[in-house]
């Protein structure tokens, strides 16, 4: 028998103990993470998990591998320029809806737009769990649970998989807590994709959001191939009920940015000398 | 000649015991950071038990080479293995009876899955392994029966707290 | 003494072409030896306005803004009340224009010389695609002595991009302005400096952060700061570098997070209100450590104030616009040329001390372009920590209060960088211990290295000082001149550190003074506020602050400074 010699996921999780409630969904995103690293065998040293602010943002220091918690919101910012500059790394950002779509919402749809070879994992429980349960951009427009929007937030929410798609992300997936074996299989294939790539994690809040207990009974697997044409995409992303899991979306677009070639020259001070 | 599906099945075994290992591992931990000692001592020795037929597994899957399956490549009749227990079905403030029905609930589908298993195999070897886990899991959910007897009921409303939720961020 | 100066503004609108004039009468006079600033103004038009370049001609390389104009050279009058505030005409001043428009009153009241030249005319006589700026161009070249050959060559180099058609015009109409400019007399600054470099100081910042290895900018476009930008991008990509246009600047200071957090040299480059939206983000680096370097080129504020002129405004939110207690860099450039020196100095430090540095430029020596004798470079480097244990802490409390700071790709030295309080491993925590050791680290970090005398350039031994911060250096360098020409011996501190404080070298550089005048260009006296707050002083401490638009003269300092020191 040889189990010893490669990496199993719990050998990806670090020495900190998650402070999760327990019954969060993060847990299982925890889990497929360091059970999408084992497949791949990827280098811990080689690999960074960069996060902005948020329960699931507490993520990177779960991981023994790099990782970066920085201000809410910015963790993509944080993650693309990690990448642009060390190329060589594995890099992925994750956070929650209220990071990724409330505050970080111009860096999302800009990393959609950007394509640089990053995975994106944001994990959505549709509510803000470190601040006590306030509405965010994809809680339901009559969710009144609490007291910030006692008559429900009002507004629509957003839909991540179709704002990914008009921003132009390139491949889209959506796992759910769930089901954390196949969320190992989709943040794996998410890594393997040479371009951005954009996990959306139904991940359930235990605490605010109990009712989300009942997402078993909705959540289905999408059996058919991930679509490539951008207008059955948009079709699908506005029209489906949300609740569909797997690779939806996997069109070719090159990666930003292109690799560098060589200059014929490298002194800088040329133009200033007269 | 290696034995396809002895190797197939012990693969699966070891996934199923080391996963339930590490999950009740994992949830006892959770339990302790939230002060629930009653489910974390006794989500402790679940995983102690799943280690101990973890070491039977692997100390029969010593010389055997067992297919390398990546998580999601296992054929579990559910979306996870039989044995771990659902991250989501847990609650800081659950009862020990609560975390015991879980328990059971699990042996129990671990046990259907070995004796499915046993039915299906067309190998010897493979059927009475797989017989033999099943009884152990049968055991393992009997002596938790056992214990579910002893317990008080618990109160209707316990998982009810007076205390709003904390702002940590 | 500084010598004979000579200014020369040339304005014009409509795409008239006068900043190209500027430009190549410069480039000319400095491949003769000479010396020069270049600054232009402009009307609010992206395109077709009334622009102005501003040439201050002069024999050393203190740049001030000239205080009037020796010459004044106009295609038209439009709009050209908008630059009232800056271009004084000296009396007896030389005015050239165009026959049929009569200059405006104020430009009258100088008694200028007054050269009625058809030069439209005469442009459009020489060639059919003739320029009457290229005409202008050889009027002046002449006027200054300076070769037609070195003109000529000077302008197909920086049209070579234009029609053949074009670039035959420009040539027979710089040759045409050679040949039938009249003859004045003008006083011509001497000339003879060797190794001329031609750079604005935004270019010398760029320059200065590159050759002290960044090798990553992000950056969100924004005036006086995106030539910058522009440069870098350019630089970058000769030393396969890369430069990201950000979607705002809370992307750009978090790329630059990223990238720096990634062991690659990183900066940003914004003005006010991008600093304003990156600060959070700025204590982000403070907190994580993470070494970052931000070139802030200030312009009138606040909100969108001022945005094409200069002012020292920002200096309050360098220093203290953190949330909490975030001790971090604040450097000035003194001038174009040391601005290759401090961004440089900014980036060692900042990457040493692995920490945030604030480098405080501005757009009077950001957009302002100079001939320079070869800059400076900083050497100096931060050492690093020595960290002989096997186990490795990322926030480890050492006595200087440097950690070893690793990076991905480092065997087995895994961390997790954190804007959250941590412990010296870097797990979050919120114990009064880890918070207080770890702030006590984070500011002896700074507070304990030695800076050595670059902090400032001192001059001069008079008992009375003139303190002040980057560009004002020059002016109040002109200060100090006219003054010791009144009698009045005056010594400078010229701030290059500004945080943190080098309190004890500015008490003994101030030592036997007995009057300090901190002198600024803000409303506020905000560099006047922060030194009374932050230092006892023995002598008597005067505020002189000026905020924008107009550039800081020399000659009004000296003139405050004597009323208060001779009553």
């Amino acid at each position: 028998m040889n189990l010893i010699a490669k990496a199993k996921p719990k050998d990806y999780k670090s020495s900190v103990k998650p402070i999760w409630c327990p019954g969060c969904g993060h847990f299982s995103v925890l889990n497929a993470l360091t059970k999408a690293f084992a497949a791949l065998g990827i280098d811990k040293d080689d690999t960074v998990l960069v996060s902005g602010i948020g329960c699931s943002s507490r993520l990177p220091a779960y991981v023994d591998s790099y990782g970066f918690h920085g201000v809410h919101g910015r963790g993509l910012a944080i993650a693309q320029g990690l990448k642009v500059a060390r190329p060589d790394l594995t890099v992925i950002a994750l956070g929650g809806d209220g990071d990724g779509f409330s505050i970080g919402g111009n860096h999302f749809i800009h990393a959609c737009r950007r394509n640089v070879n990053i995975t994106y994992i944001a994990m959505d429980n549709e509510v803000y769990g470190m601040t006590k349960g306030q509405a965010s951009p994809t809680t339901a427009a009559d969710w009144d649970h609490s007291k910030l929007t006692p008559h429900g937030p009002g507004v629509r929410p957003f839909k991540p998989a179709a704002l990914a798609l008009a921003s132009g992300a390139p491949w889209i997936a959506r796992g759910y807590s769930g089901n954390p074996n196949q969320l190992a299989r989709l943040i794996a294939e998410a890594v393997e994709h040479p371009g951005f790539s954009f996990v959306h994690v139904l991940s359930q809040c235990i605490t605010f959001c109990p009712e989300q207990t009942d997402w078993k009974a909705v959540v289905s697997e999408r059996e058919a191939p991930a679509l490539t044409d951008a207008d059955a995409a948009a079709s699908l992303f506005l029209h489906e009920n949300g609740f569909q899991t797997g690779v939806l979306y996997n069109a070719a677009r090159n990666a930003w940015p292109p690799e560098q070639v060589e200059r014929q020259s490298t002194d800088i001070t040329e133009g200033f000398r007269l | 000649m290696s034995n396809q599906q002895l190797g197939d099945f012990l693969a699966h075994s070891v996934e199923l015991e080391s996963e339930a290992r590490e999950r009740y591992l994992e949830l006892a931990q959770a339990m302790i950071a939230h002060h629930n000692t009653d489910v974390a001592g006794f989500f402790n020795r679940m995983a102690e038990e799943s280690r101990l037929h973890l070491e039977e597994v692997a100390e029969i899957a010593q010389d055997i080479e067992l297919p390398g399956l990546k998580a999601w490549e296992f054929g579990w009749p559910e979306e996870e293995s039989p044995e771990a227990v659902s991250y989501e079905a847990v609650h800081y403030r659950m009862s020990l009876r609560q975390a015991m029905l879980l328990a059971l609930e699990n042996e129990r589908a671990a046990e259907k899955f070995y004796r499915s298993f046993a039915d299906a195999s067309s190998d010897g070897e493979t059927r009475h392994l797989a017989a033999q886990f099943s009884a152990e899991e049968a055991s393992h959910a009997a002596q938790l029966e056992k214990m579910l007897g002893k317990l008080p009921p618990d109160r209707e409303h316990h998982l009810e707290e007076d205390d709003q939720p904390h702002m940590p961020e | 003494m500084t010598g004979t100066e000579l200014s020369i503004a040339i304005t014009g609108a409509g795409g008239a072409g006068v900043i190209s004039v500027g430009e190549l009468l410069l480039q000319a006079w400095a491949k003769e030896g000479g010396r020069g600033l270049l600054r232009k103004a402009f009307g609010p038009q992206i395109r077709g306005g009334e622009s102005a370049a501003l040439l201050k001609l002069t024999e050393t390389e203190r740049y001030t803004a000239a205080r009037q104009y020796d010459v004044l050279l106009a295609f038209d009058w439009n709009n050209f009340t908008r630059f009232g505030d800056e271009i004084r005409i000296a009396r007896d001043a030389l005015v050239i224009c165009e026959p049929a428009c009569d200059p405006p009153p104020e430009v009258l009241a100088a008694q200028p010389r007054l050269l009625r030249f058809p030069m439209a005319r005469l442009a459009a006589d020489t060639h059919a695609e003739g320029r009457v700026n290229m005409f202008a161009l050889g009027l002046l070249g002449r006027l200054l002595g300076l070769p037609l050959d070195s003109l000529e060559q000077l302008t197909l180099q920086k049209l070579k991009a234009k029609p053949e058609a074009y670039r035959h015009a420009a040539i027979a109409c710089i040759s045409a302005g050679t040949t039938q400019a009249p003859d004045c007399e003008l006083s011509l600054p001497k000339m003879g400096a060797k190794g001329a470099w031609y750079m604005s100081g935004n270019q010398a910042a760029g320059l200065g952060a590159l050759e002290a290895g960044v090798r990553f900018v992000a950056a969100y476009p924004i005036t006086p700061a995106s030539d910058v930008l522009e440069w870098m991008a350019g630089g970058l990509e000769k030393l396969n570098g890369n430069l990201v246009q950000a979607e705002d600047e809370l992307a750009a200071i978090n790329m630059t997070i990223g990238a720096a957090f990634g062991g690659v040299p990183s900066l940003t480059a914004t003005s006010g209100p991008g600093l304003a939206l990156m600060t959070e983000s700025i204590g982000l680096a403070v907190a994580s450590e993470t070494p970052v370097t931000i070139l802030n080129v200030m312009r009138g504020g606040p909100s969108t104030g001022i945005p094409t002129k200069s002012e020292q405004s920002d200096l309050n939110i360098a220093l203290h616009g953190l949330h909490g207690d975030a001790p971090h860099l604040v450097l000035a450039p003194l001038d174009i040329a040391d601005c290759v020196f401090t961004s440089g100095w900014a980036v060692n430090l900042a990457q040493g001390l692995q920490t945030a540095a604030i480098v405080l430029s501005d757009q009077f020596i950001g957009q302002s372009t100079a001939v320079i004798s070869e800059p400076l470079r900083c050497e100096s480097q931060v050492a690093g920590a020595q960290d002989n244990d096997n186990d490795y802490l990322r926030y480890r409390l050492t006595d200087s209060g440097v950690s070893t700071l690793a990076i991905p790709g480092d065997a087995d030295q895994r961390f997790t960088a954190d804007g959250l309080e941590h412990d010296e491993k870097g797990t979050p925590s919120a114990r009064d211990d880890d918070h207080q050791l770890q702030l006590a680290k984070r500011a002896r970090k700074l507070t304990t290295y030695n800076y050595g005398n670059a902090w400032a350039r001192v001059q001069g031994n008079g008992q009375v000082a003139l303190v002040c911060f980057g560009s004002a250096s020059a002016a109040v360098n002109e200060a100090a001149d006219l003054l010791a020409r009144q009698g009045i011996n005056v010594r400078t501190v010229s701030l290059r550190l500004l945080a943190p404080l080098q309190r004890e070298q500015l008490t003994a550089a101030l030592e036997a003074c007995n009057t300090v005048f901190v002198v600024e260009q803000n409303h506020g006296g905000q560099l006047f506020q922060y030194l009374r707050g932050m230092m006892d002083f023995n002598q008597a401490l005067h505020s002189y602050s000026r905020a924008g638009p107009v550039p800081l003269s020399g000659h009004a300092i000296a003139t405050a400074v004597a009323q208060e020191v001779t009553v």
